[in-house]
């Protein structure tokens, strides 16, 4: 039998490593349903009854003790939303595990001490297969060699501008904005040099390696769940994305003079 | 055989991993989602083979890639979306979104009066087609999970009795 001040540190402690955890799976590309029931089975598991409150950039937690005569209540604000699937999925087993294993606190701070520290793919392998994919998106568009070419070389330069202007902490709109400057102004080149006749389908598919696909799929799947505020807020946050490509594009087509 | 097909399908599977690799998921993942994209991609080109609407097309396109993720998901130990995110975003209809762009900028700028209805046509037209081809793509996704009414894919096995 634990004691009350033994309760309480336990408490507290699971609080704040489920407001790391949560918040944590927010800023990776997780949807609010998910965060939810992840938060609920680490805390079900161990003993607790837990509320939480998500919102788009912050998340409030209230856990009652299971004798309850104890009480946490915390807000954390997130960082910016990313997308690491590699972390969405380690958070999702290690709070299967807990269920399944019946986990302390301890092994839980240590698994996510684990997660936290997992590598990213190498950066030239991202640029190429990102390089592969906008490739791709112009095969579908009907493009021809030559112009999946440049959309391969567009898009490694644009994804480079991108990742460089976010590591200078610049705003993500404007991390976007600028990665689909980039790319355009490469995939319009050939054309405006007059090698070639019409490359509008290498200028078109150059910056689609940018389209916001989670922030959409997560929207279109929190309104789905009763989340209605988040999935609009991420609806939003999807549309401006889509709007600082389309600004990045026209950039360039007013340089090129193309329409 | 249809050579341009196959082609066009592989195209789908690379899109697919080189969005998983730009999303950072698992490694051991990979192989399967090259599988996903390329089946959904594969259902939305023999569809439109047989006329089907592009709408519908990529709608069940997305079914398939939301429905095969489950699977996946038991046996590499990830959640569903990770193998169905990146394996979607290929079948975004970027060219259409592009033009919709173009025909805006135009319609915003001096358009003769004579082009304007064609102007107009054309963007209302491809315009509405990226929004619904979008709509499906994430509502077919997310169908599998829906009619099974679970709120985790870890109790969802097919042809057996869920416990």
């Amino acid at each position: 039998m634990l004691t009350g001040k033994q309760q309480n540190n336990d408490v507290r402690e699971l609080g704040n490593l489920l407001l790391e955890t949560g918040s944590l799976l927010l800023a990776s590309g997780a949807n609010t349903e998910r965060v939810r029931t992840t938060l609920l089975r680490i805390s079900t598991a161990l003993g607790h009854h837990t509320e939480v409150l998500i919102s788009y950039r912050s998340l409030s937690i209230t856990i009652t003790s299971s004798n309850h005569e104890h009480l946490f209540n915390s807000v954390r604000r997130t960082s910016h939303h990313g997308v690491n699937f590699r972390t969405v999925s380690g958070i999702s087993r290690m709070s299967w595990r807990v269920v399944e294993e019946g986990w302390n606190i301890a092994q839980i701070k240590e698994e996510m001490a684990r997660i936290k520290a997992l590598p990213h793919f190498p950066r030239w392998v991202t640029l190429a297969m990102t390089g592969l994919a906008g490739a791709g998106f112009c095969r579908f568009a009907g493009g021809s060699p030559t112009d999946l070419l440049i959309v391969f070389t567009a898009t490694v330069a644009g994804l480079t501008a991108r990742q460089e202007l976010t590591k200078k902490k610049y705003n993500p709109y404007l991390c976007i904005y600028a990665a689909a400057f980039v790319a355009s102004l490469l995939a319009g080149l050939p054309a405006w040099l007059g090698l070639g006749s019409s490359h509008e389908i290498a200028f078109a598919t150059s910056v689609l390696f940018l389209i916001p696909g989670v922030p959409l799929i997560n929207s279109f799947s929190d309104v789905i769940d009763g989340n209605l505020q988040n999935g609009i807020i991420r609806g939003v946050n999807g549309l401006v994305i889509s709007f600082s490509i389309a600004l990045g594009m026209l950039t360039s087509m007013m340089l090129y003079q193309l329409y | 055989m249809d050579w341009t097909l196959i082609e066009k399908v592989i195209w789908f599977g690379i899109a697919a991993m080189g969005f998983s690799v730009l999303f950072n998921v698992p490694a051991r993942t990979l192989p399967s989602i090259f599988l996903i994209g390329a089946m959904g991609g594969m259902t939305r080109l023999l569809l439109l083979q047989f006329n089907t609407n592009f709408i519908i097309a990529s709608f069940l396109g997305a079914i398939v890639i939301g429905l095969l993720s489950i699977p996946f998901a038991h046996s590499k130990h990830a959640p569903p979306l990770v193998f169905s995110i990146p394996a979607v975003i290929p079948m975004v209809p970027g060219l259409f979104a592009y033009r919709m762009m173009l025909g805006l900028i135009r319609l915003a700028g001096d358009v003769p009066p004579e082009a304007f209805t064609q102007t107009l046509y054309e963007t209302v037209s491809n315009g509405l087609k990226v929004m619904f081809v979008l709509m499906s793509l994430a509502g077919g996704v997310a169908v599998p999970m829906l009619v099974t009414r679970k709120q985790s894919a870890k109790h969802l096995r097919f042809g057996k009795r869920g416990h």
